[in-house]
């Protein structure tokens, strides 16, 4: 019994050493594909872009979609941050998704609305419409109040009453920054034909001054848990997105802030509110419908239009957040089995299928059950542990370096974090999260499988803190990272 | 990411690679915190100085484009090249700003002090980022001597690059720039077509004259983009040629240029639009019913009623749109349309009423003591009911400011009034 153990222990070792080497070696590959395209972009951008992009009649008019449900603590704020936002031609749409609190009154209170007998056209199915809201003299704000459906179901409510050709989506507890459509509309404005759905980088809003819906002050926040969700975004937006992007396999636009062409969405049907991250299983759909009519296509991110976003600060919270996250992925991975290393769906199929399923979503398993095997091998007294000690070192050891490189691609690009105490905050929280935030999370993540695998799992339900003058850091869900 | 442990007897080959493995990853580690710091500093101490300079010469460069001094005695020679980038910056900022001597002064400021011949220069990089920079700048500076050197720079390898001669080309706005960007309107792959068109439009009465003298050789798509401009520029040196279109055999060149046509605002062009609210294609029919509603006459009233029963939904909605705009005949025929036989019509009719206030007045009226406004608001609340568009007069009857308002409407809706 005892050798067989020890046979089984040793051929799992082996496993994982070929597993931590393949893994690291996409990290790395990717990595560097982002940094490329990171120097790369910054070269590209130049001041007067936005100029013309801001100052053209042809430049497409955007619909902006809020979601919200029970979200009066914020929802006046946001509407009016967006009205502000720096854009040429745009309406607001906010979708009041059966809210219990004074989400829809604090609306109608605050911007004098009324309700109006619009002709509402149902290109989408959706759940019953119970009223149009609108003031005659700000004729590009319009509120939906339905009944409860979710966020997909709002989505598509939305995208039924809008007038453009292009719709952002943003969460109702999100600030997106003044230029922010300037930036995320240019490659609709480079490729007309081809652009079907951008994503712009989300940041934490935790700590930071917002002030009339605009963040003021770019802090770093004070809790532990947010700042380790700041290194967190940094990597998966600037060395996985990216990385994704220019592979032209991205799959994940966040929730929070992504732009869309309209008629490609209604063409897959819009979000499915049958799945837990309806952003990622609307961006599988679309790369699945271009592909199969063999369009020529592009969905990509640009790293510098900005959405600030507040992150759970507590565990629960977290914990729940990423439980939902990774159902969400899951789901998608079932559902769209059939791309997995299908020549049809070319590098979607051949490379980025396979790496979420087997690295994203094998890794957490992995990792646990490679822990496990330690403390057996400790029971067994077969541990080597000079090499246990090195290999744990380096497995450390890399995960600081790509927080670190993600830290020196925002260094060489954006900085928006500009002090040295941020800076040296960044470095050291890169480090300390290999102590305990990741193995938390891979353990949420090995919670949803389970959850996925015996298909249950609800949304929870989420708190909000509110922007308040100089935030605190609120509790809410947020976009995938 | 995925750190996992591992036991067991590692061999002698195995742990070396490791112990490597892990000297070179901090290696790494470290360089890059280094390569962070040396960065973050070298970015400080570069912006710092650069806002340094800039204080200093801002007020000096002010009174030289306001003055008539030449440069030299602002800046005497021989110039300081360290000094461009704070030059270059506060004279593009004024020149964002102001525009006529002020652009004319940093334009000789430009050739006077060599910048201009150092982006001349810079076009020939072999990096595509600094060619990218030296079209964007020479644009800028918007100097004459530039239009060859950035003509040829639309032939460059980078799509970067020409994407910045076209700019260039187009802030510098003669019509020799103008001439080769028209031709890029043929290449669409080679080129977005948006972004040429927002050159080309930003380029004024100018890029009229050069479209219109190329038009007959541009192949379609490009005709499209062209119309599109004519639309933007809103030079009625068009208006013949877009007319002549409106009867062209491709559906998308009617539909752009029954679009430019509204945009133009040329009335005498309202027959022919309201022709082409026969058009078989329907683009074409929402295209002229929404060019007429820009246009300010309302011979076209009577076709446009005829619209709002179009089977699409478009015409439909741009048809009413177009009634809207035309003030208080338009409204009239909106009234009427209310008695429509087709329930999409009337609805478009009351979306529109209601959006131009109309309603709010009828509702008003539900308590004058002027004769007839009473029964004719009541006629026009019972259509309403009728037609099931109670949306705004249930808001009413519970928010009305007035509480016989208030109660007229409840009755007419029977539900109870607001308090």
């Amino acid at each position: 019994m005892k050798d067989w153990a020890v046979s089984g222990i040793i051929l799992f070792n082996y496993f994982v050493l070929y597993y931590f080497l393949a893994l690291n070696l996409t990290y790395l590959a990717l990595f560097l594909v982002s940094l490329r395209e990171v120097l790369r972009f910054v070269k590209r951008t130049f001041f007067s872009d936005y100029q013309q992009i801001l100052a053209s009649d042809l430049t497409w008019p955007i619909t902006i979609l809020v979601p919200a449900h029970n979200e009066e603590k914020t929802i006046v704020e946001t509407v009016r941050s967006l009205q502000m936002v720096n854009y040429g031609e745009f309406e607001i749409i906010v979708i009041n998704d059966g809210s219990t609190d004074n989400t829809l009154q604090n609306l109608i209170d605050a911007f004098e609305l009324r309700r109006l007998d619009k002709v509402y056209r149902k290109s989408l199915p959706t759940r019953h419409i119970r009223g149009l809201y609108g003031n005659l003299l700000t004729q590009n704000l319009l509120i939906i109040d339905k009944e409860k459906g979710g966020k997909s179901d709002a989505l598509n409510a939305g995208i039924n009453a809008s007038r453009y050709p292009l719709f952002c989506s943003v969460d109702a507890d999100s600030v997106i920054e003044e230029d922010a459509l300037l930036r995320v509309v240019k490659p609709f404005m480079e490729y007309p034909q081809e652009a079907v759905a951008v994503g712009g980088i989300v940041r934490i809003a935790n700590g930071c001054e917002v002030h009339e819906g605009r963040v003021t002050k770019i802090k770093l926040p004070d809790r532990v848990l947010p700042i380790f969700q700041v290194v967190e975004y940094l990597r998966a937006f600037l060395t996985g997105r990216i990385g994704w992007s220019v592979m032209k396999s991205l799959l994940i636009i966040s929730g929070a802030f992504g732009l869309y062409k309209k008629s490609e969405v209604i063409e897959v049907g819009g979000y499915d509110g049958a799945s837990d991250t309806e952003d990622l299983e609307l961006v599988v759909q679309l790369h699945e419908n271009c592909r199969r009519k063999r369009s020529r296509y592009r969905i990509v991110f640009v790293p510098d239009p900005v959405c600030w976003t507040e992150v759970p600060s507590t565990w629960k919270v977290l914990l729940r957040q990423r439980n939902r996250w990774h159902r969400g992925l899951l789901q998608s991975l079932w559902r769209h089995r059939k791309i997995l290393l299908n020549p049809r769906y070319g590098i979607i199929g051949a490379v980025a299928f396979p790496y979420f399923l087997f690295f994203e979503t094998l890794g957490p398993f992995i990792e646990i059950l490679g822990y496990l095997a330690v403390i057996l091998s400790i029971i067994l007294g077969i541990i080597n542990w000079h090499f246990f000690f090195l290999f744990f070192a380096l497995a450390v050891l890399y995960g600081v370096f790509l927080s670190i490189a993600a830290v020196l691609l925002e260094e060489l690009s954006f900085r928006r974090y500009p002090g040295w105490m941020d800076l040296a905050k960044l470095v050291v929280y890169g480090v300390l999260e290999n102590f305990g935030y990741r193995q938390m999370l891979s353990i949420s993540k090995m919670q949803a499988f389970w959850q996925f695998v015996r298909n249950r799992g609800s949304w929870g339900d989420m708190q909000r803190g509110g922007f308040k003058k100089r935030s605190t850091g609120g509790v809410q869900p947020s976009p995938s990272p | 990411m995925l750190e996992p442990p591992v036991s067991l007897q590692g061999t002698g080959a195995m742990y070396d690679l490791l112990l490597d493995a892990v000297q070179g990853v901090t290696v790494i580690f470290l360089l890059l915190l280094l390569l962070i710091i040396v960065n973050k500093g070298w970015r400080e101490v570069k912006e710092g100085s650069l806002a340094r300079r800039r204080e200093f010469l801002e007020q000096k460069l002010f009174r030289y484009v306001t003055g008539d001094q030449p440069i030299e005695v602002v800046l005497p020679p021989p110039f300081d090249a360290d000094d461009r980038p704070a030059v270059e910056s506060i004279f593009f900022d004024l020149t964002r700003i102001a525009k006529g001597n002020v652009r004319r002064r940093a334009r000789e400021a430009f050739e006077r002090l060599g910048i201009v011949d150092h982006y001349l220069e810079r076009l020939k990089s072999r990096r595509w980022w600094f060619r990218a920079e030296a079209c964007e700048k020479l644009g800028l500076m918007g100097s004459p001597r530039a239009v060859k050197p950035l003509i040829e720079g639309l032939s460059d390898p980078s799509s970067e690059v020409r994407l910045r001669a076209t700019q260039a080309l187009g802030q510098i706005g003669t019509s020799e720039a103008l001439r080769p960007l028209v031709k890029a309107l043929k290449s669409p792959g080679r080129w977005s077509a948006i972004r040429v068109s927002v050159v080309l439009i930003l380029a004024g009465d100018e890029a009229v004259n050069v479209l219109l003298e190329e038009f007959q050789w541009l192949p379609d798509h490009a005709k499209l983009s062209a119309v599109d401009i004519f639309a933007r520029i809103r030079s009625l040196r068009s208006s013949p040629l877009l007319r002549e279109l409106l009867t062209d055999s491709s559906p998308d060149l009617r539909a752009r240029a029954a679009n430019a046509l509204g945009m133009l605002g040329d009335p005498t062009a309202a027959p022919l639009l309201i022709r082409a609210l026969e058009d078989g294609r329907w683009p074409v029919r929402a295209m002229a019913a929404k060019a007429l509603g820009r246009l300010r006459e309302t011979g076209s009233i009577r076709a446009l009623k005829g619209s709002l029963a179009d089977p699409q939904w478009w015409v439909r909605a741009n048809a009413a749109e177009a009634l809207k705009a035309k003030g208080a005949s338009g409204r009239e025929a909106l009234l009427e349309m209310l008695d429509s036989p087709d329930p999409y019509a009337a609805q478009q009719a009351v979306q529109m009423l209601q959006e131009s206030g109309v309603l709010d007045d009828f509702i008003g009226m539900l308590i004058s003591t002027a004769p007839g406004e009473q029964t004719s608001a009541l006629g026009i609340m019972t259509k309403l009911v009728k037609l099931r568009r109670v949306d705004l007069l249930t808001d009413a009857a519970r928010q009305h400011p007035d509480r016989n308002v208030r109660q007229r409407l409840a009755t007419l809706l029977g539900t109870p009034a607001g308090a």
